[in-house]
């Protein structure tokens, strides 16, 4: 049966992700009202799912390396590793080097309950490994193109291992070919325990209900929209089961695509030992 | 004296072993056992660190020996736990971590707790759990010999990788819900089962698919090779890799003169 290999520091699994960095990104997200540009949303995304997968591979004093994560930004006409710092022109680096390697760590103030029935503000850590740009064209399919090669790569290296989850982040429409296309070579690509699946996070313009992990395209509002729809894989029966747990309004044909939302519960559809139910995602 | 004989009534067992590829000191279950005064009787209790949490191995540790050096059998023994809560924050204090270790320590450390009290004399136990580390009661009757309270799982169907844990930081929230209990009786021979959750879980099925390992984990299972060689067998018939911990108690009815005194 597929997708049943163990996750584990031997056997690692992997995350790609693919942000476009075009200039439509410089539009306002979600119709504009809390004057965000979608570039701002993605980087805001970006940071937190990386922070938020060091949070779950930390253990104790240490990380453990249950991740290998990589970074491709898409514009002008071009593809490249988005990190940087010293991660700069890495593709996949392992997270516990994400973790010691941000761009910078900032402080900001978060309100946390008193014990008291009240609020204060407590001072969290921030880290940044991401910040917002936006230039040029949307050249997604070379950048399909780039995870192909990467990922066919890792599979080569880690035949046993789980397949590789690509996660795209974009405001939907390719200006360099056939994205479905692109996407079928890419999802052909795979390891002895399965094909390596693509996701599809659409940061929109238009304002409207959030959409999360659809069975169909039918109330999506637009062809980009239905075309990242049509270009996401069906999640796996686990990742079915683990986002009903967090809450998702997953179904067995549901397809990895949100639009206009939070993808942070993602990360948690890799499983990697026992989560506990009572830990609330940040 | 009456302590001894209640000790050398019940045969305790404890069986371990790491998750392939994690070294020893990684293993977070934890295991205790005491004896009682009043009622006469041990006290067992295992825990499992949740994988997903950090420092879990020295919360499991101080739940599984806050329970064994208590009193209490009920519900009101989480809402003790403050002493135990206070010496898991004491050995993080001051401990300088970088900024991924110290959000998670944050979060607190997680496991799942079975606490099981036997009285030697009026031949009960109560029995008291949170998550999913399981207890199973077994009796010595007929050939193939007879399950008799699994507890508080039923089947292997119903363990999940989500579980609700006790947390070693109260934030508030209620256990109250998540709380179970149960009470038995015991028959001279009956051997308890207390394991965390991947061994429960492939017990459980071995039982559910009518190959069951009762028989062989009584008479059979007596050292770390025997133990051993059960794990290898069960990691090519699907036993999940994880920490794995049995204890085994068999129970033998207290001689009349050590009831009367």
């Amino acid at each position: 049966m597929a997708y049943q290999a163990e996750i584990s520091r031997k056997n690692p699994g992997c995350f790609l992700f693919l942000i476009d960095q075009s200039e439509s990104m410089e539009d306002p997200f979600g119709g504009g009202e809390d004057g965000r540009r979608k570039a701002e949303e993605l980087a805001t995304i970006l940071n937190k799912l990386i922070h938020n997968l060091c949070i779950r591979c930390a253990k104790s004093d240490s990380i453990y390396d249950y991740f290998h994560v990589g970074v491709l930004g898409y514009s002008e006409e071009s593809c490249k590793p988005a990190l940087g710092g010293e991660l700069s022109g890495r593709s996949l680096v392992p997270i516990g080097d994400l973790a010691s390697k941000p761009l910078r760590i900032e402080e900001r103030i978060k309100k946390s309950d008193d014990g008291a029935g009240g609020v204060m503000d407590q001072t969290v850590k921030f880290p940044v490994w991401f910040d917002p740009y936006w230039k040029g064209g949307t050249p997604m399919c070379a950048a399909l193109q780039e995870a192909t090669r990467i990922v066919a790569t890792w599979c080569q290296e880690h035949p046993t291992g789980f397949p590789p989850i690509i996660i795209n982040i974009t405001d939907g429409e390719a200006t360099d070919g056939d994205l479905v296309a692109e996407a079928r070579k890419l999802t052909a690509v795979g390891c002895d325990d399965g094909s390596v699946l693509l996701f599809n996070i659409h940061l929109s313009s238009t304002a409207g209900p959030s959409i999360e992990l659809p069975t169909n395209a039918n109330q999506l509002p637009d062809q980009h929209a239905k075309q990242l729809f049509e270009a996401s894989s069906r999640l796996t029966p686990f990742m079915v089961a683990r986002a009903k747990e967090l809450g998702m309004p997953a179904a067995e044909n549901s397809r990895g695509f949100i639009f206009n939302a939070q993808p942070l519960h993602v990360i948690h559809f890799l499983d990697i030992g026992t989560r506990p139910a009572n830990v609330h995602l940040r | 004296m009456k302590h001894a004989k209640a000790v050398k009534e019940c045969d305790i067992k404890i069986f371990s072993c790491p998750k392939l590829g994690n070294s020893l000191e990684e293993y977070e279950d934890a295991w205790a056992h005491r004896q009682t005064r009043t009622p006469v009787g041990i006290r067992v209790a295992v825990a499992d660190g949740a994988t997903e949490s950090s420092f879990a191995k020295l919360w499991a540790v101080l739940l599984a020996e806050s329970y064994v050096r208590s009193e209490v059998t009920g519900a009101e023994f989480f809402a003790r736990l403050k002493s135990a809560r206070r010496l898991w924050r004491r050995r993080l204090a001051g401990r300088p971590l970088p900024w991924f270790a110290s959000e998670k320590a944050e979060q607190g450390a997680f496991a799942a707790f079975l606490g099981v009290q036997i009285d030697a004399h009026k031949n009960r136990w109560t029995a008291l759990a949170v998550g999913d580390c399981c207890l199973m009661q077994v009796d010595n009757v007929g050939k193939g010999m007879r399950v008799v309270e699994m507890f508080p799982l039923q089947k292997s169907s119903q363990f999940t990788m989500s579980p609700y844990l006790i947390g070693s930081r109260s934030n508030g929230e209620s256990l109250n819900e998540r709380i179970q209990i149960s009470k038995g009786s015991l028959r001279d021979g009956d051997m308890l089962l207390l394991a965390t959750d991947a061994v429960a879980a492939w017990l459980l099925k071995q039982h559910e698919e009518g190959r069951p390992l009762w028989k062989w984990l009584y008479r059979k299972l007596s050292t770390p090779e025997s133990f051993a060689a059960m794990i290898a067998y069960g990691r090519k018939n699907a036993l999940r890799n994880d920490d794995f911990t049995l204890v085994r108690v068999i129970h033998h009815d207290l001689p009349v003169e050590a009831k009367e005194s």
